[in-house]
C-alpha cells in the first residue's frame, strides 16, 4: 500500500504549550525604543507645580531659559526659592518699586558682576517670572518695574503651552 | 596510516544560538524607564526686554539715540473690564459708539479672535508706511489678570488664517504699559 497518513496521531493536541515567538516580541521592543529615544528630552524642570502657582497658557513656541527665578504664587514671592514678601503686600505699596525684591536683586546682580570680573562669565541680566494666571497687572508691572531698575532688563515670562487645537 | 578527517562528513556551519535573555533585561529596564519620562506639561516662555529708557538714571547713556521726528505708528491695546481699545499714536479706533470699546467683551469672556483680525487689517495698512510695524503696546487697568495679558500677546503675536491656514505675524515686539493707575 502507498503511505497513508496515520488516524491517531491526527488527533494530538500537542499538551498545551505556547512557544513565546521572541522574535517579534525583539523587533517590537527595538522599535518602542528607537521612538523613545528620540523623543527624550533632558530639559531640566524649572518649576514646581503646586496649587498656589498656575501658570497662564500661551500658545508661544519658545524653550525655557535659565536665569534668576522670581516666583509670585498667591500667597508669596519668591527669589531663587528664597521668600521676600507676601503677595498681598505688593497692592499696597505705593510707587512702582518693591523694597524687597529691589534689595534680593541688587544682591545678585552684585553677585553675578563679581562673577563676570573673576571669571568673565558675562551678566545676561535675565530674569525668569512664574506667576500664578490670577494676578492683577498692578502686581505684574510693580515686579517688572523694580527688575528694570535693579539691572534685570531682560525678562522671561514662563509660560504652559497650549495645544493648538 | 595517520588519522585522516573523513572526506564524506561534510559539516555545515555550526547555528549560533543567541542568547536573548540580557537583550530582553535591557528593553524591560529601559523601555519603562523612558515612557516614565514623558513630558506631561511644556513650559514655554515670552520674551519682554525693557527698552533703555526704562531703566533709569544710571543709564541714561544708553539712550543716546537720537529721537527722530519720524512718524510712529505706536499702536496701542488697551485692555478694561468693558473690552479692548485699540489706539494709535494719531487716533483711537472706535467701537460701535464713540466712547465704547473698539471690541466689547462678551458673555464668554475676551474675543481674541476679532482682536486678531483687526490687528490684521491694521498691519496691512501700517506695514510699509510706518518703521515701527512689528511693536504693540499693551495697557491695562489694574484689576486686568495675567491670564489675559499673555492671550492678549498671543492674539497680537501672530493670527493664523482660517481658510487657508496660514500663520501670519502680526505684532511680535510687545512692551508693557503701566498707564492707568
Amino acid at each position: 500500500m502507498a503511505f497513508v497518513p496515520s488516524h491517531r496521531k491526527k488527533h494530538k493536541t500537542g499538551g498545551g504549550h505556547a512557544h513565546l515567538q521572541l522574535t517579534s516580541m525583539m523587533d517590537m521592543f527595538t522599535i518602542i525604543l528607537v521612538f523613545l529615544l528620540k523623543t527624550y528630552s533632558t530639559h531640566g524642570q524649572l518649576i514646581k507645580p503646586s496649587p498656589d502657582l498656575t501658570l497662564p497658557s500661551s500658545v508661544i513656541r519658545n524653550e525655557p531659559e535659565v536665569g534668576l527665578d522670581i516666583t509670585i504664587t498667591t500667597d508669596w514671592m519668591l527669589v531663587n526659592g528664597k521668600k521676600v514678601i507676601p503677595t498681598r503686600k505688593i497692592e499696597d505699596i505705593n510707587g512702582y518699586i518693591i523694597p524687597g525684591l529691589r534689595q534680593e536683586l541688587k544682591r545678585h546682580a552684585d553677585i553675578a558682576k563679581d562673577m563676570e570680573i573673576k571669571h568673565g562669565a558675562k551678566f545676561s541680566g535675565k530674569v525668569t517670572i512664574q506667576g500664578d494666571k490670577s494676578l492683577p497687572y498692578r502686581t505684574l508691572i510693580k515686579v517688572m518695574a523694580t527688575c528694570g531698575q535693579s539691572d534685570y532688563p531682560n525678562m522671561r515670562l514662563v509660560v504652559y503651552q497650549e495645544r493648538i487645537s | 596510516m595517520a588519522y585522516r578527517p573523513s572526506k564524506r562528513a561534510k559539516r555545515g556551519m555550526e547555528e549560533i544560538r543567541l542568547n536573548i535573555t540580557p537583550i530582553m533585561n535591557l528593553m524591560v529596564v529601559l523601555i519603562p524607564l523612558l515612557i516614565g519620562s514623558v513630558e506631561y506639561i511644556k513650559l514655554g516662555i515670552i520674551e519682554l526686554n525693557l527698552p533703555p529708557e526704562a531703566l533709569g538714571p544710571e543709564s541714561e547713556a544708553l539712550a543716546e539715540l537720537p529721537q527722530e521726528d519720524e512718524l510712529k505708528l505706536d499702536l496701542t491695546v488697551t485692555i478694561t473690564d468693558q473690552g479692548f481699545f485699540i489706539s494709535s499714536g494719531m487716533a483711537v479706533l472706535s467701537g460701535k459708539e464713540a466712547g465704547k470699546p473698539t471690541i466689547p467683551i462678551e458673555a464668554y469672556g475676551y474675543d481674541f479672535n476679532t482682536l486678531s483680525n483687526k490687528l490684521y487689517e491694521i498691519k496691512q495698512k501700517a506695514k510699509d508706511r510706518f518703521p515701527d510695524h512689528n511693536h504693540i503696546i499693551i495697557m491695562a487697568e489694574p484689576d486686568i489678570d495675567y491670564q489675559t495679558i499673555v492671550s492678549t500677546m498671543d492674539a497680537a503675536r501672530a493670527r493664523i488664517d482660517s481658510t487657508t491656514q496660514v500663520r501670519q505675524t502680526l505684532f511680535p515686539v510687545v512692551s508693557l504699559s503701566a498707564g492707568i493707575f
